[in-house]
């Protein structure tokens, strides 16, 4: 395998495999193929940018600590899910994924978001959909950490971004509806697809602020009190 | 031989890969009543006759798609009758259930890989990626059932002090907060014990290396083989638009060209090694069993 030496280079990577590659890769899939053959595309590009984000963590010097860390949140929020699976698009996932990302770092909120989706798809049952979820929890952890800062002063920032990344999610997860259904990308189907998804719109959106607003200071405060303990 | 699911866990995710995608690649009818055959074969050859109870309930896509295409496409040229001023015609009935039929197909595939495709094989898989990621994977994966036990634990102790009154809602509701909290506090904590363990037996000082008591065979290296050439056979006579159907105004389908053939050939082929694997590992067992 290579190994990137130059640490620039290496950043420049690990921002740009996600927020360039990506919507690259998808313009590529709707413009230049023919036929209905966007759907494969999306979820071959996003498995593939995902596989180089994964790479790109896997040359990185971390410490164990912090990868520990990783899985206890991992674990965490899959049993979260697991709780609350009687109730849809009640989930604890989004919120801890964003309090992972604020306090540990974004590529941290990153690895939980998408590994939750993977495992706890071993129980809800694994499909083309698991690339998206990986992506969509994945992105909300990477930007959360970004901006971490700001969310950590204040709850009300922490509250907003929570429901946005509910109408977020559920936005992600209705590009796969429309792409699914095989016609191609049309943006009369999309809208409806948000349509009939609002409900679910909601749901992710209330269930965010709550859960948030519930977990997010002592959740917040254990974190911190581990990092300062141990300094992770 | 062995059987597929016996074979190296890469090979067999390429193989879902490959007879998975071809089909979502090119919405052709006849593509998508091959793969969806050979996917409801193998599950009655791996799971017995009553697989295919359980795979019924699939049969609502197909329908449902054929119901809901015409009503909102109305494109086609072969109009069967008139509803509420909009005609219904035969070309989006028939794109209709292909695509249902596509879906379908998906899904029982994707029910067989579910079964197949444990979570041990998929963390091998993923391995092969990232060790790192794997490692984290194992690790929370090892976490789901610990914390449990850790809350019942916790639970226990707590009721043992006396903080409990059983018909208080508002005391359960606060108490289960407080498990909460401290089987988090103690989730983290113990985390940062096992990374200090790691560490200390020298965790992160060499190369990582994983270990998998999956091999690579003759046989998985003959399945990959035959998936690679077969696959892409079938991809690459569909990237060229071989068997490209087009749908509206009129069907015009690719019809038996050569091309065409080769594809459905190759891609028959390709859907029936596993059938062919389980039936041929069922028959060496029963005849190795009669002989004892």
């Amino acid at each position: 395998m290579i190994r990137i030496k130059n640490e620039n280079l290496r950043k420049t990577i690990r921002v740009a495999v996600p927020f360039l590659l990506f919507p690259l890769a998808v313009a590529a899939g709707v413009f230049v193929f023919p036929d209905n053959s966007y759907a494969w595309i999306t979820v071959v590009c996003l498995i593939f940018a995902m596989l180089l984000f994964y790479a790109s963590f896997d040359k990185k010097v971390v410490g164990t600590r912090r990868m520990v860390i990783i899985a206890v949140m991992t674990a965490l929020s899959v049993i979260g899910r697991a709780v609350f699976s009687m109730i849809p698009a009640f989930k604890p996932i989004t919120s801890i994924v964003i309090i992972t990302a604020i306090w540990i770092g974004p590529e941290s909120g990153f690895l939980v978001g998408s590994l939750t989706a993977v495992i706890s798809n071993f129980q809800f049952g694994q499909g083309p959909w698991t690339p998206f979820q990986m992506f969509a929890w994945g992105m909300i952890g990477l930007v959360a950490g970004y901006l971490g800062k700001p969310l950590r002063k204040s709850r009300v920032a922490l509250a907003v971004y929570g429901a946005l990344a509910g109408v977020a999610y559920s936005m992600i997860m209705d590009i796969w509806t429309v792409l699914w259904y095989g016609e191609g990308f049309s943006w009369q189907l999309y809208a409806a697809a948000l349509g009939t998804a609002i409900p679910y719109t909601i749901g992710y959106a209330v269930s965010n602020v709550v859960f948030l607003l519930v977990l997010g200071r002592p959740f917040g405060e254990k974190l911190q009190r581990v990092k300062l303990k141990y300094g992770v | 031989m062995k059987s597929f699911k016996d074979h190296n866990p890469i090979a067999v995710f390429i193989y879902y890969l490959f007879v998975i995608v071809p089909v979502m690649f090119c919405t052709n009818p006849v593509l998508v009543c091959i793969s969806l055959f050979f996917g409801i074969a193998f599950r009655m050859a791996k799971d017995g006759a009553g697989a295919l109870k359980k795979l019924l309930p699939f049969a609502v896509f197909p329908v449902i798609s054929m119901i809901v295409n015409p009503l909102f496409v109305h494109k086609g040229v072969t109009v069967l009758f008139i509803l509420n001023d909009n005609p219904v015609t035969l070309e989006a009935l028939r794109y209709g259930l292909t695509i249902g039929l596509i879906i379908c197909s998906t899904v029982v595939w994707f029910s067989s890989f579910n079964s197949i495709m444990t979570t041990d094989k998929l963390l091998y898989v993923f391995g092969s990626v990232s060790p790192k990621i794997a490692l984290i994977l194992s690790m929370a994966l090892r976490y789901i059932p610990l914390y449990g036990q850790q809350i019942k634990k916790i639970r226990q102790a707590q009721q043992v002090t006396g903080l409990y009154k059983e018909d208080n809602a508002i005391d359960k509701i606060r108490g289960g907060m407080r498990i909460m909290s401290v089987m988090v506090s103690w989730a983290l904590e113990n985390g940062i014990i096992t990374a200090d363990s790691m560490t200390a037996r020298g965790y992160g000082v060499g190369r990582r290396s994983r270990f998998s008591i999956f091999g690579w065979q003759k046989s998985d290296k003959a399945l990959m083989a035959a998936t690679a050439v077969l696959g892409l056979a079938a991809v690459l006579a569909i990237g060229l638009g071989k068997l490209a159907y087009v749908w509206y105004p009129q069907i015009v389908t690719p019809g038996a060209s050569p091309a065409a053939v080769v594809c459905y050939a190759a891609y028959a082929l390709l859907g029936a090694i596993p059938v062919y694997l389980q039936l041929k590992e069922e028959a060496r067992w029963r005849s190795l069993q009669s002989e004892i």
